[in-house]
């Protein structure tokens, strides 16, 4: 039951964020377009040093040098993303979306907002369906620490994506304490717990 | 005698007679209620609603919106004083200068509510208190976590808040962590201050701690004649 | 979705789901900015209800994000049903105020909204210099923040006031009207 990892894209077709916790296994895809493929995601001058082994931090959606594999990625990801989406729409109807799909090796969740903001989260195969769970990022993560946030910007002219550290903590501890088949209120209990746990983090780290 | 709808026409009341036609002061716009002709006054008034003098001041008192509309109104006062500041001691002067002007207002709103039971606070502790408590408890609803006094400086307080409201959606970014918003909390306690007589500087600090990640507390120094008129009261 | 429901949605939501503010911290925080922007542009009205009308606009781009979190609400059919989630469920949510929605366009393009109590205006009078009751639209941000939130979800609108108790006027009245539908975005190289 693991998490591979989470994008969000806005309006203007950007990625303007994206986090990576384990590296799915590449071997199923028959053509591999990503340069660096099976060691981690190697990081820059600025790694945040992770608190736990399991959590890898992610690169900045600008991709320097020897991170193409992420942006591609993205990109593929995207295009992927919005292409079912309209043809979904075309087969029934403007009010329809689609949820997820599943491959052998993955299993991508997607949830749109009304002001086409997407989400998207890949899976291994064996998870339920989790646009609860991103509607829960959404509302509670996204909302709360990015849209509020006076110092962040909403328009990402460039791809300068999101960068708010309240909003990274959250999700990771959000994340991390995901378990298999959980009830909904479950989640949200763990959510208001971490939000307490993340803020002392801040410290460790 | 003018009704509603000559306010929204040009047409000015003339009359080759002069001792018809109504007076018009040089200055005004062509539309006027001459209801109030007697009053140096030239604000029109609507003819079935009544001004704001005739609402009762405590109407508002208990009214609510939601956080989130003063979230986003603060942070819009945030960005528009951000861009047209270098620094950040400019930007938290702007917002000291925005919560003064609330603060003087406040003051004033929260006084006459006391009625006849407000008491002119003339030591320091008790303006103090008066702020921790009414003031405070007026605007967040909650009284301020504590009160303290320096050991070091005779003209110097501490007012602190474990979790200030106007910076829970604010998460400052590497290159500001200087800054803090709550500037715009102390310039409504330096007004409340100076409004009272005791004048002095008001400034914000975070204090992160484990458990509380985002105190702060305020720093706030009198100016010596307040310190000394202490000493006199004895 | 019909006026009732929403005002039930709006009711619900103001109810359960928001954190609430001390009102008058906000009325004199707006307060306190547009004295400022009228210190800042030295009395030139005009500029100030552009600049108002622009951090609305700001707002409202964030607002709607919060709007549709708080209130689970998908993209409504027609603008007729915007225009009723806007006065009964929007403006409650925010402003614990229900505005009427009135004057309707045949075409269905165009509405008003009739503003009862306005709680950003609630200790105001404005200047009497002459210009300011003329040229100064005091609640100005709000044509900005419909402004914003209508176009995140694919509306262009333009909303100005028409009249307003502060200048004399009977009643508090924004005209809301829908220029077009925004088409969603490609991704470039796509068509």
């Amino acid at each position: 039951m693991t998490i591979y990892s989470f994008y969000i894209f806005d309006r203007h077709c950007e990625c303007i964020y994206v986090k990576q916790w384990h590296q799915r296994d590449r071997s199923f895809r028959p053509t591999s377009s990503a340069s660096t493929v099976d060691s981690p995601v190697t990081l820059s001058s600025d790694q945040r040093s992770s608190t736990s082994s399991k959590l890898q931090n992610d690169v900045h959606p600008t991709g320097r040098g020897g991170r193409l594999s992420v942006q591609d990625d993205a990109k593929l990801v995207f295009g992927v993303v919005f292409s079912l989406r309209n043809m979904v729409r075309k087969l029934s109807g403007p009010d329809d979306s689609f949820i997820s799909y599943r491959t052998g090796s993955y299993k991508l969740h997607y949830y749109e907002t009304a002001t086409n903001l997407k989400f998207v989260l890949l899976t291994d195969v064996k998870m339920n369906n989790l646009k609860v769970v991103l509607h829960q990022i959404y509302v509670n993560l996204y909302v709360e620490f990015v849209t509020k946030n006076p110092l962040s910007p909403i328009e990402h002219p460039g791809g300068e994506g999101v960068a708010v550290e309240l909003f990274e903590m959250g999700l990771d501890s959000f994340i991390v304490n995901l378990r298999p088949h959980p009830p909904l209120r479950r989640i949200q209990t763990n959510l208001v717990l971490n939000r307490e746990q993340y803020r002392i983090d801040i410290k460790v780290s | 005698m003018q009704r509603g709808d000559s306010l929204n026409s040009p047409f000015v009341p003339f009359s080759p007679n002069p001792s018809i036609q109504q007076g018009t002061p040089t200055s005004t716009p062509p539309l006027k209620h001459t209801l109030s002709s007697s009053t140096s006054s030239n604000l029109r008034y609507s003819s079935s609603r009544k001004s704001i003098y005739d609402r009762h001041l405590n109407r508002s008192q208990r009214s609510e919106l939601s956080k989130a509309s003063f979230a986003f109104l603060f942070g819009e006062m945030v960005q528009y004083a951000q861009k047209r500041v270098n620094g950040i001691a400019d930007l938290e002067k702007k917002l000291n200068l925005h919560g003064y002007s609330i603060g003087q207002r406040l003051l004033e709103l929260l006084l006459w509510r006391e009625g006849r039971s407000a008491k002119r606070e003339t030591r320091i502790l008790g303006i103090l208190q008066f702020i921790t408590t009414t003031v405070y408890r007026s605007i967040f609803n909650k009284p301020a976590d504590g009160l303290e006094k320096s050991r070091d400086n005779e003209d110097e307080y501490m007012l602190i808040d474990n979790d200030p409201m106007v910076n829970s959606y604010i998460s400052v970014p590497k290159e500001m962590s200087q800054l803090n918003c709550a500037a715009f909390v102390a310039g409504i306690i330096e007004a409340v201050l100076d409004g009272c007589l005791f004048p002095g500087r008001v400034t914000a600090h975070s204090v992160p701690t484990e458990q509380l990640p985002a105190k702060t507390v305020f720093l706030i120094k009198f100016d010596e004649a307040v310190i000394e008129r202490e000493s006199v009261l004895g | 979705m019909s006026a009732t429901k929403a005002a039930r949605v709006g009711e619900d939501v103001w109810k359960t789901r928001i954190d609430k503010v001390n009102a008058e911290l906000v009325t004199l925080t707006y307060g306190s900015i547009v004295a400022q922007l009228c210190r800042d542009f030295e009395g030139d009205y005009l500029e100030v209800n552009k600049q108002l009308e622009k951090m609305g606009y700001n707002i409202g781009l964030r607002l709607i994000e919060d709007f549709l979190a708080k209130t689970n609400m998908g993209k409504c059919a027609n603008f007729r049903e915007t225009a009723e989630t806007i006065a009964k469920v929007g403006f409650k949510v925010f402003l614990n105020i229900t505005p009427t929605v009135t004057n309707w366009t045949t075409d269905n393009k165009q509405f008003s909204l009739i503003f009862e109590e306005n709680p950003l205006a609630d200790f105001v009078e404005l200047p009497d210099d002459g210009r300011a009751q003329n040229e100064l639209w005091y609640s100005n941000m709000l044509c900005g923040v419909l402004r914003g939130a209508l176009e995140m979800v694919q509306m262009q609108v333009d909303a100005h006031f028409v009249g307003d108790i502060l200048r004399g006027n009977e009643v508090t009245e924004m005209r809301v009207t829908l220029v077009r539908i925004i088409d969603d975005e490609l991704p470039p190289g796509e068509d």
